[in-house]
């Protein structure tokens, strides 16, 4: 597809004997939100993981198919995984702040990658911050330690800091699931606002957060990409059974 | 990624192995060192022979028999042999570089084995045996034959007379028998001292105080031991303990007993955490279940807790004999730093790390037979160490199957 | 104290032979208690009776050490043994902290590189042999390492110091001294650093790989200032070995008479290395001078703990780049 960042086809996935991922082809698009729901234990995050080869870190991690960044396999020898995830980012499941500042925090990717001048550092850590709907918050205590933050401002901080990396895609995993109502309404807020210029893919335990915020929807079950389609089609005319089934909740 | 940002990436994951390897490097070398210069007096006299070198004047009344044995085949053409008085000299050189003659095999028949020690005619069975140093021959016709002329003349001019008027000899010394006892004693009465006091402490501290100011004041009380260093104790051990052993005990001065209390106090705060630890490690389903069934909390205590922390008692026990055999600065001012041949634990002597520091501060230092010390010290705390991570392993299985 | 009281009453009141036997039994744990809780109390009562008394009796008619000079003296002593009264410590107790801070200088990089490596870079194998080492190195007993200083070190430190023109005098030296402590508290700081760097949690670890960094960067920038809160216990238990070691010191040390000695090749003196100077034969003020030595050495031990038990919580406040 012309507006794909990533193109995956027949992508296969082994945890030694176990298969997590059973031939998955999706192509997920630019600066929209694509959401993954599925039950527990089908295989999304997993498949997120695959996107900036996070699962590398895991042991008797197997992986036959194509991932496709811009037409080049991410899988491919020689791959320069770490520019990868400088353009795919992610924000996980529970708020992870380093124990440094604020600022610190959100300048930790751009001073990897050797800037070093501190004006330029702190614009970063000026726009980051605002797109991500923190900087008024924290302006004037970017000095301050991170983990004093409350959980939903920590989690806009992981953004923050995912944002300082200008990345082009950014993966989140569950980033709502262990925050109070009130702080996920704020991130989906954002993440509304995000997608203007990165392209989101979201995994998601809540079908009404997917309904609510995604453009496009992939719908996932033991391993299988079951349906993908524009969110409304898949949760108002979902042409598998088994979507059916798992979006009136007789499952999962 | 810039190539400057790679090359600084590399520096830094050099270091890391550097230093691993710098680690690896002092531990072989430590041992390549005491290896090296302690194996060679590795023997079997080494742990039976005294320390102190004995010095003894031989005297012969009546020879009814003299030897009929032939010159023995493991005996070498630099043992010269005497078929009349069935003994061997050889030549030998001291630790100070002087030449000595050493016995070097003593035949059965030997009327040499029936001699009379010319100091203590109460001393029966007083003989002259392998390994002895000789001094001196002298004769009732003729000069003595003296050390310094060598093994040769020495077994010529015995083998050509009949009787003598009496043979001056040492025993080789350099044992360290009295400083292995000594450290067994120590071992033991510490353990006596300390299990006691610290499993009762830890049994007190975990069932039955409250959690209260009180409770935590006595714990910081006893967390505070672990911050002294052991002279600290040693000098306590000087002040406190050796006092109190020489006014209620025979003892004359600091002793084997008051170097024990003294290592007692150092282990209890090990004793109690571990004793602790192993307690906590006991389901309260346990406690419940006895008290349920009418048992006092004594009963419980001992018949259903204690049981189960066992294995870690154990492993407290094994920590505290390593540590007990390693300690020395404590000693060293608790008992004295005498090395002694008779040990009583009302006396003063040394134990085996004492005895390295007795041998390293002499002049000049013995440098190998520290070394022989260390290698036996260090044999046995290896030896404790993995004893102890064989015991924590099994334990850990039955933990986790459910014991 | 109500409690206390209603306690001890209930103490008195039992109902039958075996509720006494509990009782008997519980107050024997008390007792096993209140003598453990007491040493501390024992320790500093009488070291410091014993301490005391050059500073206030007559010392058998020497005369009465003088406290100040004592503390700020640079002299060990002034005047032949037995008749002099003019001790002082103040010098040693700089020679002391010198030594201490300099071997924890050297064995931190070293330690917490190598619990790193441990922790983190070397495969499995490798590193259950490499915590396997450290054990045993923690495990020899100090008297062993005095030995390996004295028999090793010492010559290569004569050598050393001959090819730099400097008379040494068999190589004790403040350099011998620092190697030996260290090599004795290196064990402890990489132990207890590896434990603070394996108990980083993985969210952190992989929070910062997400971000395009690489090991070494996430190793070095997130990994050790996160377990920085450990690191620096394990210095602090460090340095507190490197201040109470004995035996081993006064083997390399070289008991230097004057100082302060802060010259690599110079011969030195701790508070411990002093206070086993010529045991073998010593009564009366030389005999009780080593207990007031032992009184410094607590209270040097103690403020040096607090005070980085301050830092500490210092840092932990304070974010480092």
């Amino acid at each position: 597809m012309e507006n794909s960042v990533f193109t995956i086809s027949n992508l296969n996935l082994h945890y030694g004997t176990f298969q997590a991922l059973n031939n998955i082809n999706i192509d997920i698009e630019k600066n929209k939100v694509t959401a993954l729901i599925g039950p527990s234990g089908c295989g999304k995050s997993t498949f997120l993981r695959c996107l900036n080869r996070m699962n590398d870190l895991i042991d008797k991690c197997k992986i036959s198919g194509n991932v496709l960044y811009h037409s080049e396999d991410v899988y491919q020898k020689n791959y320069d995984v770490i520019s990868l995830r400088t353009k795919v980012g992610m924000v996980f499941q529970k708020p992870n702040p380093f124990p440094m500042t604020i600022f610190d925090n959100v300048a930790y990717g751009p001073r990897c990658q050797g800037l070093k001048n501190k004006n330029q550092l702190y614009k970063i850590v000026e726009s980051s911050l605002k797109k991500a709907a923190l900087w008024e918050e924290v302006k004037d205590r970017l000095k301050e330690s991170a983990m004093g933050l409350s959980g939903g401002q920590q989690q806009r901080l992981c953004i923050a800091r995912a944002i300082a990396m200008e990345p082009e895609v950014i993966l989140m995993d569950e980033p709502t699931s262990a925050l109070d109502p009130i702080a996920t309404l704020k991130i989906e807020e954002l993440i509304n606002d995000l997608k203007k210029n990165y392209a989101i893919v979201i995994v998601t335990h809540s079908m009404q957060q997917a309904a609510r915020i995604s453009d496009n929807t992939a719908f996932f079950l033991s391993g299988e990409l079951i349906e993908y389609n524009q969110t409304d089609v898949v949760f108002t005319a979902p042409k598998e059974s088994k979507t059916e089934d798992y979006i009136t909740g007789r499952f999962g | 990624m810039s190539s400057k940002r790679k090359i600084i990436d590399k520096l830094l994951q050099i270091t890391t192995y550097f230093s691993a390897i710098f680690v690896v490097l002092i531990l072989s070398l430590i041992f390549i060192f005491v290896i090296k210069n302690g194996y060679t007096l590795i023997n079997w006299g080494l742990i039976t022979n005294d320390y102190h070198a004995q010095f003894y004047n031989g005297g012969i009344e009546e020879i009814t028999s003299y030897s009929n044995t032939d010159k023995p085949d493991f005996l070498t053409d630099n043992d010269y042999y005497s078929e009349k008085w069935g003994i061997a000299f050889s030549d030998d050189i001291d630790r100070e570089g002087k030449t000595v003659i050493v016995v070097s095999y003593v035949a059965i028949d030997s009327p040499l084995n029936n001699m009379f020690d010319k100091n203590n005619t109460d001393n029966l069975d007083f003989k002259i045996e392998n390994g002895n140093i000789v001094t001196s021959i002298k004769f009732y016709d003729k000069p003595s034959a003296l050390s310094m002329n060598g093994a040769k003349k020495m077994i010529e001019a015995l083998d050509q007379e009949n009787e003598f008027r009496e043979i001056v000899f040492s025993s080789l010394g350099g044992g360290i028998r009295g400083s292995l006892i000594t450290t067994f004693y120590v071992i033991g009465l510490t353990l006596i001292f300390a299990l006691p006091v610290g499993i009762f402490t830890a049994i007190y501290l975990n069932e039955f105080a409250k959690k209260n100011r009180f409770t935590n004041f006595i714990r910081g009380m006893i967390e505070m031991l672990t911050g002294v260093p052991s002279i600290i104790f040693g000098l306590m051990g000087l002040a406190v303990f050796v006092p109190l052993t020489i006014k209620y005990t025979p003892a004359t001065s600091a002793n084997i007993l008051s170097g024990s209390l003294t290592l007692a106090v150092i282990l209890l705060p090990v004793i109690i955490r571990s004793t602790e630890e192993s307690l906590k490690v006991v389901p309260d389903d346990f406690r419940q279940a006895s008290l349920a069934l009418g048992a006092n909390n004594t009963q419980t205590t001992f018949k259903v807790v204690l049981r189960s922390a066992l294995p870690g008692i154990l492993t407290a026990t094994l920590l505290s004999i390593g540590r007990i055999i390693g300690e020395s600065a404590a000693l060293i001012f608790a008992v004295g730093t005498a090395v002694k041949d008779e040990i009583s634990i009302f006396g003063k002597s040394t134990t085996l790390a004492v005895h390295i520091w007795s041998l390293m501060t002499d002049e000049p230092a013995n440098i190998e037979l520290a070394s022989t010390i260390s290698i036996i010290i260090l044999a046995t705390v290896l030896f404790l160490n993995l004893l102890i991570k064989l015991i924590s392993r099994n334990y850990m299985k039955r933990i986790n199957q459910g014991g | 104290m109500k409690t206390l009281i209603s306690n001890i009453k209930n103490l008195f009141h039992f109902n039958n032979k075996r509720e006494a036997l509990d009782k008997i039994v519980k107050l024997v744990f008390l007792l096993a208690t209140i003598i453990s809780a007491s040493f501390i109390v024992i320790i500093t009562v009488f070291i410091a009776e014993e301490g005391i008394k050059p500073f206030i009796t007559d010392n058998n008619g020497i005369g009465r050490v003088d406290f100040w000079k004592f503390i700020t003296g640079t002299t060990w002593l002034e005047g032949t043994t037995f008749k002099s009264n003019l001790y002082g410590v103040g010098y040693i107790i700089v020679n002391t902290l010198y030594i201490a801070f300099l071997s924890l200088l050297i064995a931190l990089p070293i330690g917490v590189l190598t619990a790193l490596f441990i922790a983190k870079i070397a495969p499995k194998k490798l590193s259950e042999t490499l915590r396997t080492i450290i054990e045993l190195l923690a495990a020899i007993p100090s008297i062993v390492y005095g030995l390996f200083g004295s028999g090793v070190l010492l010559p290569m430190i004569y050598n050393l110091a001959k090819s730099f023109g400097v008379q040494s005098p068999g190589g004790n030296s403040v350099l011998a001294t620092v190697f030996v402590l260290v090599l004795m508290i290196l064990p402890t700081i990489t132990a207890l650093s590896e434990v603070a760097i394996r108990s980083v949690g993985k969210e952190i670890e992989q929070g910062s790989l997400a971000l395009g960094a690489t090991k070494t960067q996430t190793n070095f920038k997130v990994i050790l200032t996160s377990a920085k809160s450990g690191i620096f216990s394990s210095a602090i238990l460090g340095i507190g070995r490197a201040l109470g070691e004995a035996t081993a010191v006064s083997l390399v040390a070289g008991n230097s008479r004057t100082g302060p000695n802060f010259g690599v090749f110079d011969i030195t003196s701790t508070l411990t290395s002093t206070m086993l100077q010529g045991l073998k034969e010593t009564i009366g003020i030389d005999y009780d001078i080593r207990f007031s030595v032992g009184i410094i050495l607590m209270i040097v031990i103690l403020i040096t703990n607090r005070g980085l038990n301050y830092v500490k919580r210092k840092i932990g406040n304070v974010d480092v780049k």
